[in-house]
């Protein structure tokens, strides 16, 4: 029993919670991460965490809807059978988070408060404070040191996942380990797992400036697809349309400052070099209120991002010259800000040093969630209606119960494992339940789901599966010294460049980061054409040549962070490619993904998921296929948000999906 | 009549356009000498002590033309919630994300001095070992004893002032700040050293939090136990900086104070009862 | 670990830093605010109508007749048995707890953090001034006083007065001095107490909230104050004193009082 490891790469939410559940499982359970788990990115989760609950049950909501919901905010794209597990299994993560102690808001009589959030007209959004991520997070570290004090956990904190080691069979291939690298020592090792969990989180940092921690590079994904694990829908990034655009990442501001009344505006006059103060009312552009006014700036979510973004970027028509347009909130009264947006104002004045009663904030639309990830699979469960249904409405008796495996079978070993035996994605990383956009806080519940109740699916794996008769503890040593080998000749390679002489502008490996998350933000974000994705992707392999000759300004042997960053760099390039591509492939608008050449949602064609796998050596190395979605429960059904209704902003208003709050 | 508010965090307009000096504490190593380098950062909008130490990475010549390696520092979030890239800059302890160059060095030629924190060893240059801090959650067993992560229905009922305030002792993010700022903790370099040496005011918070969880609470005898030896509450010298330099804003004081009642009551319920 | 845990140095370390704590407000605290009334009578004596109708003689007689009676008291020296015990144990453990600390003001220069760091000044020079206060007053430590003066407890005011002022006959630089040091030494006292008893409601747990430790601050603030004032009053009396004046009128005292001519003569006895 005690030879039996699993190795669990990242220590956010749902990395944590796999680490929780495979330990109570009896499997050792090594855990990975570049910096200590309390401080995973998972931390910078606001809004809340989604699931069914009493009250909302007795208006009419049930688990079914948030079902349907999260189905209709992803515009249909997600397989929809691990959908509605999750959303089944919503309401006993949330009882669960409570026991572990996370301080959620109470009622005056003590129950879990619940807070109204997009895409839903009920209450179902469970919160602690603004820092709901921080909480949840800080609970599952908890219950994890509880496990390593208790020896069922060892800890691997600023270690670097560097590749996953596998059986050289490439029908049946099989994940037996990781190489890693010690973040302080460089010391470079082999770890044997029976099974490796991938919960790695996003890429925001292939853009250069997201909401996304510096941590989030993407690179871990990007090696498990370079060793032959499939991406699926890469091309599907989500844009928040207002956060506050930073000299080093893009905080994010929540919508409801719009929702009290906050106006969106640049000067009329491209490059008004004035205060906004100085600027008198009629040279202010309120773009949105002009162009729709209707809804003015309370234009759905996805029209914002794009009309900001269309007006800075192709238009030049930014404040100061720059990516950035005024959020106004000064002609309100202050009392009433302070009392309806405290926190967030607070956020703007801290890290702007501008007071946002009394002076425009600067936003601009910005990255912030990987809808798209590592592909995995699934075993249905026994929920087989025989069509699909249609619209689901409030108080619509429920076509399912909301038992335990009604959506995938419950610890089938191959829930949420990539095409590669042994190796599963869970969290972000993992493409399997938001579609095309993801709305806001279901992302907090989809990385518990997977850590708890994808967890009890590699323990049976571990168990039942390939490592009981074959261990990976009785793997030839070769497999790992050779793994070993060949990533300390890739960090030699990189170190070897020092001796090259100091690195210009060509070869400086912060500047090539710098440059590809300008290229990929510009043409694979908002707003796509396949023009535009076909000239980045060209940017991209410009880049990627340039980074073949890169060189890096250390060759200490301790604690080096430049080739650690240098080495992520070469993966980000390989995985901004395989976004670009998605992207050009994807001939149709749905979601998050907006092609201006192809502005309609075409179901036809495009209702399937991007698939890419790896081909070193092949002309193209990422070959895409596109595989049929899940569509057997729901119906896909126009995704309108009441567009239509263009007098009645206020009715249709809460019905917009909350995309990236969370 | 609102803009004598507008910009109050600056005590000076900042001057557009200007360079700041950067005078780094580097240490290539455990065992190594400390050095200082400067450098000169051309300062944009908006820039944060984390933008500019990313200019430096990509930048890494020194004041007086010299090529050196790209200084090493710890971050995360750069939103001040991971905690990671808490460092003393001007002498004192602060993350360094939501440290604004507009308001620390508003004119041509302002130097900012980056320091490592003193209280942990260093890795290199600006990034510290706080393990010793995570290794203090552990002593004063900072959890809830759940029975395991099965659905078992939902945790203890509690009103919403005992919520509000388990959330904002929740809030500690581990950063160290109250550490580096208290005269009582000292750098122990020695792991041994740690379960003696005063386990500062994070740690004591932390157990607070737990004792006032309706599960949590079980642990509580076992928490105090730790709690009143060497190292424990009592070495508290009462300083109270911990709580000034908290980011959070976490009352740290309080639950020194609420530790020590706790200890009090503890100690004499365990002499008169024997338990 | 466990074994550790439940070792009886552990249980120990708790013990002594509560005793630490309580030593220092009883006896300690309790004794300086008597004694500080006591030798406060040298100036408010003069409210005393019993003692006649001469100002002076009102105050070196209130003086005197309080430590006649301390003197007189049963137990005496099971009190001041009782006093060293706690005065070493607590200048001991509070000199070896102090030098675990390493004050920062210059870089967190907050009122609080000064009032910790004075409280380790206060104990350290406290230390040193009780030593001298203890040594030439109480023993007879006479050559560590300028001028040499030996106390008498028969003529505790004008004795005193000479061992403050440097000599029988006034004023000389090293009285002034020492009178200095009586100031300087009484009031940090004061301080370690006010501020060691501010700061015990928080080791006890008495006062949690930061209203509630502001609130008992006051209280300890205005207490701290009045033994100061005390404090000043005493040291001020005794500075000014005049020497000759006050030894008559004890003098007159003791003839009352069939003080034998033995003990009279001591209080002249300059040179043991």
């Amino acid at each position: 029993m005690a030879d039996k490891r699993v190795i669990i790469v990242g220590g956010g939410l749902a990395g944590l919670a796999a680490a929780i559940r495979i330990a109570e499982a009896g499997l050792a359970v090594d855990l990975f991460s570049m910096v200590p788990v309390k401080r995973s990115h998972s931390v910078c989760a606001q809004g809340g965490i989604n699931a069914c609950n009493e009250v909302a049950r007795q208006q009419g909501y049930s688990e079914y809807q948030h079902f349907d919901e999260t189905l209709y905010g992803g515009d249909y794209l997600a397989d929809q059978a691990p959908v509605l597990e999750m959303t089944n299994f919503a309401p006993k993560v949330i009882d669960l988070l409570d026991r572990m102690g996370v301080p959620f808001n109470r009622t005056a009589e003590g129950f879990r408060d619940l807070r109204l959030f997009g895409g839903s007209l009920f209450k179902r959004t469970h919160f602690s404070g603004a820092t709901t991520g921080q909480q949840l997070l800080y609970a599952l570290d908890e219950q994890v040191r509880k496990l390593a004090v208790q020896g069922k956990i060892n800890k691997y904190e600023f270690w670097e996942f560097l590749w996953p080691i596998c059986t050289e069979d490439t029908d049946d291939k099989r994940c037996i380990g990781i190489t890693a690298q010690d973040m302080r020592t460089m010391q470079i090792r082999s770890f044997r797992g029976d099974a490796v969990v991938m919960a790695t989180g996003g890429c925001g940092l292939v853009f250069g400036k997201s909401t996304n921690s510096i941590i989030c590079t993407g690179g871990a994904a990007s090696r498990c697809y370079q060793a032959g694990a499939w991406y699926a829908n890469p091309e599907m990034i989500q844009v928040h349309p207002t956060a506050i655009p930073g000299a080093d990442k893009c905080r994010l501001m929540s919508e409801s400052a719009r929702g009290e009344g906050g106006r969106v505006w640049v000067p009329r006059k491209k490059g008004d070099a004035r205060q906004a103060r100085d600027i008198p009312e009629n040279e202010r552009w309120y773009f949105l209120e002009e162009k729709y006014p209707g809804y003015g700036n309370l234009v759905p979510r996805d029209i914002a991002t794009r009309e900001i973004f269309d007006l800075c970027v192709n238009q030049d028509m930014g404040v100061d010259g720059q990516n950035q347009v005024y959020l106004d909130l000064t002609h309100m009264d202050p009392g009433y800000l302070t009392r309806k947006l405290g926190g967030i104002l607070e956020i703007y004045e801290k890290f702007v040093g501008v007071d946002p009663r009394f002076e425009p904030m600067k936003i601009f639309p910005a990255v912030h969630y990987s809808m798209g990830g590592m592909w995995t699979q699934y075993t249905p469960g026994s929920y087989e209606p025989s069509s699909p249904h249609g619209m689901h409405n409030p108080f619509d008796t429920s076509p399912v119960d909301s038992d335990i495996g009604k959506g995938m079978a419950l610890g089938a070993p191959n829930n949420m494992q990539t095409n590669i035996k042994g190796l599963y994605a869970f969290g972000e990383v993992n493409f399997a339940y938001h579609g095309a956009t993801r709305l806001g806080a279901n992302a907090l519940l989809s990385c518990i789901f997977d850590g708890l109740y994808n967890g009890v699916s590699v323990a049976n794996y571990v168990n039942d599966c390939e490592p009981s008769k074959n261990p990976a503890a009785q793997f030839d040593q070769n497999i790992y010294d050779a793994a070993v080998k060949q990533e300390q000749a890739k960090a030699q390679k990189l170190l070897n460049s020092v001796s090259d002489g100091p690195a210009d502008d060509a070869t400086n490996p912060y500047k090539i980061g710098y440059e590809l998350g300008v290229e990929i933000t510009s043409a694979s974000t908002v707003v796509k054409t396949g023009k535009g994705l076909s000239a980045c992707l060209d940017k991209i392999h410009a880049l990627n040549d340039r980074y073949q000759n890169v060189r890096l300004g250390d060759a200490a042997s301790w604690t080096n962070q430049t080739l650690s960053y240098t080495r992520a760099i070469g993966d980000m390039l390989v995985l901004a490619e395989v976004i670009v591509k998605g992207g050009i492939l994807r001939e149709e608008s749905r979601g998050s993904h907006y092609r201006l050449d192809f502005p309609d949602r075409n179901d036809e064609k495009f209702l399937k998921t991007t698939v890419v796998s790896y081909q070193p050596g092949s002309d193209d190395p990422h070959q895409v296929t596109f595989r049929d979605v899940d569509t057997r429960f729901v119906k896909p059904r126009p995704r309108t948000y009441g567009k239509t209704d263009t007098k009645n902003a206020e009715s249709t208003k809460s019905d917009q999906p909350e995309t990236a709050t969370a | 009549m609102a803009h004598a508010s507008t910009i109050k965090n600056f005590k000076n307009t900042p001057k557009p356009d200007r360079t700041v000096q950067f005078r780094i504490k580097r240490c290539d190593g455990p065992g190594q000498p400390s050095r200082y380098e400067s450098f000169n950062v051309p300062i944009e909008s908006g820039s944060n002590v984390i933008s500019c130490l990313q200019y430096i990475a990509a930048n890494p010549i020194t004041v007086t033309g010299q090529k050196t390696t790209p200084v090493v520092w710890d971050a995360g979030c750069l939103e001040e919630i991971c905690g990671a890239c808490t460092m003393v800059i001007n002498g004192k302890v602060r993350q360094s994300c939501s440290c604004l160059i507009d308001e620390y060095a508003p004119h041509e030629g302002d130097v900012i001095t980056l320091e490592p924190m003193s209280k942990f060893p260093v890795v290199r240059d600006l990034w510290v070992d706080r393990q010793r801090l995570f290794e203090s959650l552990e002593k004063v067993s900072a959890w809830v004893p759940i029975d395991g992560s099965y659905d078992l229905g939902p945790g203890p009922q509690e009103t919403p002032q005992q919520s509000e305030m388990r959330y904002t002792l929740s809030t500690c993010m581990s950063c160290g700040c109250c550490l580096e700022a208290c005269p009582q903790y000292q750098k122990e370099d020695d792991a041994s050293s740690w379960d003696t040496s005063f386990i500062g005011a994070a740690p004591l918070s932390q157990a607070r939090l737990f004792n006032e969880h309706g599960t949590g609470r079980q642990l509580k005898g076992a928490r105090l136990d730790a709690l009143m030896g060497p190292g424990g509450i009592n070495d508290c010298g009462n300083a109270q900086n911990c709580v000034k330099v908290c980011p959070k804003e976490i009352p740290l004081t309080e639950s020194i104070a609420a530790v020590g009642r706790a200890v009090t009551i503890h100690s004499f319920t365990r002499f008169f009862t024997g338990k | 670990m466990a074994t550790q845990k439940n070792s009886p140095l552990r249980q120990h370390h708790f013990l002594l830093r509560r005793l630490h704590s309580l030593s220092g407000i009883v006896p300690i605290g309790v004794f300086l605010i008597l004694h500080l009334t006591t030798n406060a009578t040298i100036l408010w004596g003069v409210l005393n109508s019993r003692a006649g109708s001469d100002m002076l003689a009102r105050r070196v007689g209130t003086f005197q007749e309080e430590v006649s009676f301390i003197n007189g008291l049963p137990a005496l020296l099971l009190i001041e048995l009782t006093l060293w015990i706690s005065l070493g144990f607590h200048s001991i453990l509070g000199v070896y707890y102090a030098f675990s600390g390493r004050p920062n003001v210059r870089e967190y220069p907050y009122p609080d953090n000064w009032r910790y760091t004075l409280q380790r000044v206060s104990g350290y020079v406290g230390i040193l001034f009780i030593f001298y206060h203890v040594a030439t007053l109480r023993w007879g430590w006479s050559f560590l006083v300028p001028g040499g003066t030996q106390w008498s407890h028969n003529f505790a005011a004008s004795t005193l007065a000479a061992a403050m002022q440097g000599s029988e006959q006034g004023y000389t630089v090293a009285g002034i001095a020492v009178s200095l040091f009586y100031f300087v030494g009484v009031s940090l006292l004061v301080y370690h107490f006010a501020n060691g008893l501010w700061t015990a409601a928080i080791t006890w747990g008495l006062t949690i909230s930061e209203q509630a430790q502001k609130r008992w601050g006051f209280v300890c603030a205005g207490l701290g104050a009045g033994m100061m004032l005390l404090a000043w009053a005493s040291i001020i009396g005794f500075a000014t004193l005049d020497y000759d004046a006050a030894a008559e009128i004890e003098g007159a005292m003791h003839s009352e009082t069939n003080i034998p001519a033995a003990a009279q003569s001591h209080a002249d006895n300059t040179n043991p």
